[in-house]
């Protein structure tokens, strides 16, 4: 049994040893600096953050002026 | 984090003039509408086939599971063909709406979105067609080797070895695909939605392999390939379909409302903790088995543990949507997915009380546990693949779908189907488990008490069927090309020399 | 691409490291459990032979254990005992002949795990897998009239092995024999007994 304990820490250690590189990787490369810039990285020049892009076939952006930008917040 | 930055002009002008329909936008359509369309029509082919095909498995795992549950109120109907005799067509079900459409509809929202967010091209079509028929020929292979009854009773591990080694086979094309896609990237941020792609298409191959080879190659005995059966099957939700569908729910609530989403940093550490916990929940589906009490102990403490990123992942969607609800009522891929991002805080929460002892004692072997994986697989993972499906196949084809009102209809159809098949079961299966554990109480009584919930599930499944039909027809149509031309696809029509990107012909490009 | 690879590497370990605490260890841990002897020296659990084997597989390939368990939770933990479905909690033990085992997840039926040893009678099992409301009222298990073959009540003798139905559910115009399979499955069922002793208290 006492082995099995062992194994099972061991794996658990190993685990957590593994993702704390990964996390230390995403630092090194500046992924975890800048969360805005890649919370924001989804958006583009034409399809900026404020413009809603999915509506129902026919709405279209034109239906309902209120729902672009500035209006909420 | 709000969205104060000023709004470039390049195509903002629609909120102050309506542009007329079918009238040419003369601004000059901006660089990234056509990396866009570029990469949206680099996915086409091979996407929509996914989505077809996994629509296709959707109809025919909704017959399966009304044929199940009408069996489980009325026994004797059509209780004389042994191929559909309630323990065929329960397997059939499972595994055609896991493999089927889960999988297959999952993988094209995991093509699609690893192209866009690593802003690159996906290649490899014909690999990828390949890949797509190899499934569906699997599925329907091992399906009919359900029916037939040449299984193992192994939960989610029914089908057979070959059709197995088919489906590793294309799992890891996939993780190929996803990997070249993301090599090729043009773009600096990694977005954490592409964290969780990556979590799926890595961890899910190897999980599949591992827990074959254990079960049908020998590698565990006895009760041993109970706890791999488990630790497998859980898997399956945790870290391949939910990895899916977060990272599908992070891109889309806040690229639809238009709102950088609410905290980054709370996302990655959602990311990170479930990677950390998920992996050892399985084992508390055998709470009270035949095994050491360490073996499930570890189960319930690592289900407890995933409340970390159920709780960031739960403040992270909420907060991005609080003051946008009002959008909802606009845009069909939100109202799916906010649905199921909500279902996943619930079923999540859920989950984790269920490992503890004291809940279990009352809540396993009974429908409550049923209702349970529905609100995950159902009211979480398959809304948000609508909601995913909604966004991408206009940007695939440039047109938009057909038919608002089928849209809504299929809403709202599978929404109070759900609803009332979760409810209803849930609260038939808790008194089904709380009466199982007096032992005074005759069990055919139960059965009996169990009688409406059991109806009330297969009217549930009518209305989510009714649904399922609705979507079908959209997505149908949307291949057949039947929709309006889309605002986007219209513009660039017009500025492109020539032929445009969404109207060239389908070659490999 | 070196990203990838750490990234890749990253995700590795962590399936990896499951795999091995919940798959690999505990079947590591169980291969070596021995049977009990017990006092007439015969020993327990017995390896599935034959037509309990057979039986076995007809289980397997009709999803019985989609509605049913084999396995009796402890004693402060359900009714299950209480119910009279077992003895004593089961065990990794009485499972290391099973190829699957079978647990199951899911009672919309009663438990089996001894279900041999709780319903002995051979007629009881036929009547039941034929069509379960002939022996439970108000059951909602399918019927399974397709493990058995009619033959045609003409003159002919009634076969010995044929159906004893109470009279409400006599079939006028057939005799109703079990198939192979159905005795095999009925083999299997009455051979499902884990009433012994494992020396482990309980």
């Amino acid at each position: 049994m006492t082995l099995v304990y062992l194994l099972i820490w061991g794996t658990w250690i190993a685990f957590g040893i593994s993702t704390i590189w990964a996390l230390h990787w995403a630092a090194r490369h500046g992924h975890l600096s800048d969360p805005e810039g890649a919370a924001r990285s989804i958006f583009d020049d034409d399809e900026p953050p404020g413009q809603m892009t999915d509506f129902f076939p026919g709405d279209g952006p034109d239906g309902d002026p209120s729902l672009m930008e500035g209006s909420h917040d | 984090m709000t969205d104060d930055s000023p709004p470039p002009t390049s195509d903002s002008s629609a909120s102050s003039a309506p542009m007329p329909e079918g009238s040419p936008d003369q601004e000059s359509s901006p660089r990234d509408m056509v990396d866009r369309a570029r990469i949206d029509a680099s996915c086409r082919g091979p996407v929509l086939f996914f989505f077809l095909t996994a629509a296709a498995w959707l109809l025919i795992g909704s017959a399966l599971a009304l044929l199940a549950s009408i069996k489980m109120h009325s026994p004797e109907f059509l209780s004389d063909t042994e191929w559909l005799t309630f323990g065929r067509v329960r397997p059939a079900h499972l595994n055609t709406v896991i493999y089927g459409w889960s999988s297959l509809a999952g993988m094209g929202v995991l093509f699609w979105l690893q192209a866009r967010l690593s802003r690159a091209e996906l290649r490899f079509q014909k690999l990828l067609y390949a890949v797509g028929i190899l499934w569906n020929l699997a599925i329907a292979g091992g399906t009919v080797v359900l029916l037939t009854g040449r299984y193992l009773s192994i939960e989610w591990l029914e089908f057979p070895v070959w059709t197995a080694a088919l489906l590793g086979l294309g799992f890891v094309a996939v993780m190929v695909t996803s990997l070249d896609t993301f090599r090729r990237r043009t773009h600096h941020h990694v977005y954490v939605s592409q964290w969780y792609l990556f979590g799926a298409v890595f961890w899910f191959p190897i999980l599949y392999v591992l827990a074959h080879a254990m079960i049908h190659l020998g590698g565990a005995t006895g009760v041993a390939q109970a706890t791999a059966n488990w630790w497998f099957a859980h898997n399956v939700l945790g870290i391949w379909f939910t990895p899916i569908g977060l990272a599908a729910a992070y891109y889309f609530i806040p690229k639809v409302i238009g709102r950088p989403i609410h905290s980054y940093y709370l996302s990655l550490l959602g990311f990170w903790t479930l990677a950390l916990f998920y992996n050892w929940a399985g084992t508390h589906h055998l709470i009270g088995g035949p095994l050491p009490v360490w073996l499930t102990t570890v189960g319930t403490v690592a289900s407890m543990m995933m409340f970390i990123p159920v709780i960031t992942v739960a403040i992270n969607h909420h907060m991005t949507m609080i003051g946008h609800f009002q959008k909802l009522k606009f845009s069909p891929t939100l109202r799916f997915i906010v649905f199921g991002a909500m279902s996943y805080t619930v079923v999540s929460f859920q989950g984790s009380l269920m490992s503890l002892r004291i809940v279990n004692e009352t809540s396993h072997f009974t429908h409550y546990t049923v209702a349970h994986a529905h609100l995950g697989m159902y009211a979480f993972f398959t809304m948000v693949l609508f909601g995913s499906i909604y966004y991408i196949a206009p940007r695939l084809t440039g047109r938009e779908w057909a038919s608002a009102r089928l849209i809504k209809i299929h809403f709202w159809s599978v929404a109070v189907g759900m609803i009332m098949y979760f409810t209803g079961l849930s609260w038939g299966g808790w008194r089904q488990g709380e009466q199982m554990n007096h032992d005074t109480m005759p069990f055919l009584d139960i059965v009996a008490e169990l009688m409406p919930y059991f109806w009330s599930r297969s009217v549930a499944g009518i209305l989510m069927t009714v649904g399922h039909i609705a979507f079908a027809i959209l997505l149908w149509k949307m291949w057949r090309g039947e929709g309006q031309k889309r605002l986007r696809a219209r513009k660039l029509e017009q500025q492109q020399e020539g032929p445009t990107l969404l109207a060239r012909p389908e070659e490999d490009s | 691409m070196n990203r990838s690879i750490s990234l890749l590497a990253g995700v590795l370990f962590t399936v990896a490291a499951s795999f091995v605490g919940l798959v690999l260890i505990p079947d590591w841990q169980f291969v070596p459990l021995e049977p009990v002897q017990l006092d007439d020296g015969t020993t327990r659990p017995v390896p599935p032979e034959g037509s309990v084997a057979e039986g076995r597989l007809v289980y397997n390939e009709l999803g019985c254990i989609y509605c049913h368990t084999q396995q009796i939770r402890p004693d402060n933990f359900g009714t299950d005992q209480q119910r009279g479905w077992g003895t004593r909690q089961t065990e990794p033990l009485d499972h290391i002949y099973d190829e699957p085992p079978l647990l199951g997840t899911m009672r919309s039926g009663p438990d089996l795990a001894n279900i041999g040893a709780r319903q002995p009678s051979r007629s009881w099992h036929h009547l039941h897998m034929f069509n379960p409301v002939i022996t439970s009222p108000g059951s909602n298990m399918p019927p399974h009239r397709f493990l058995y073959e009619a033959i045609p009540r003409g003159d002919g003798e009634r076969p010995d092995e044929a159906l004893n139905f109470p009279e409400e559910f006599d079939d006028p115009h057939h005799w109703w024999v079990p198939t192979d399979r159905a005795e095999a499955l009925v083999d299997y069922l009455l051979s499902l007994d884990h009433t012994y002793p494992t020396g482990r208290g309980q």
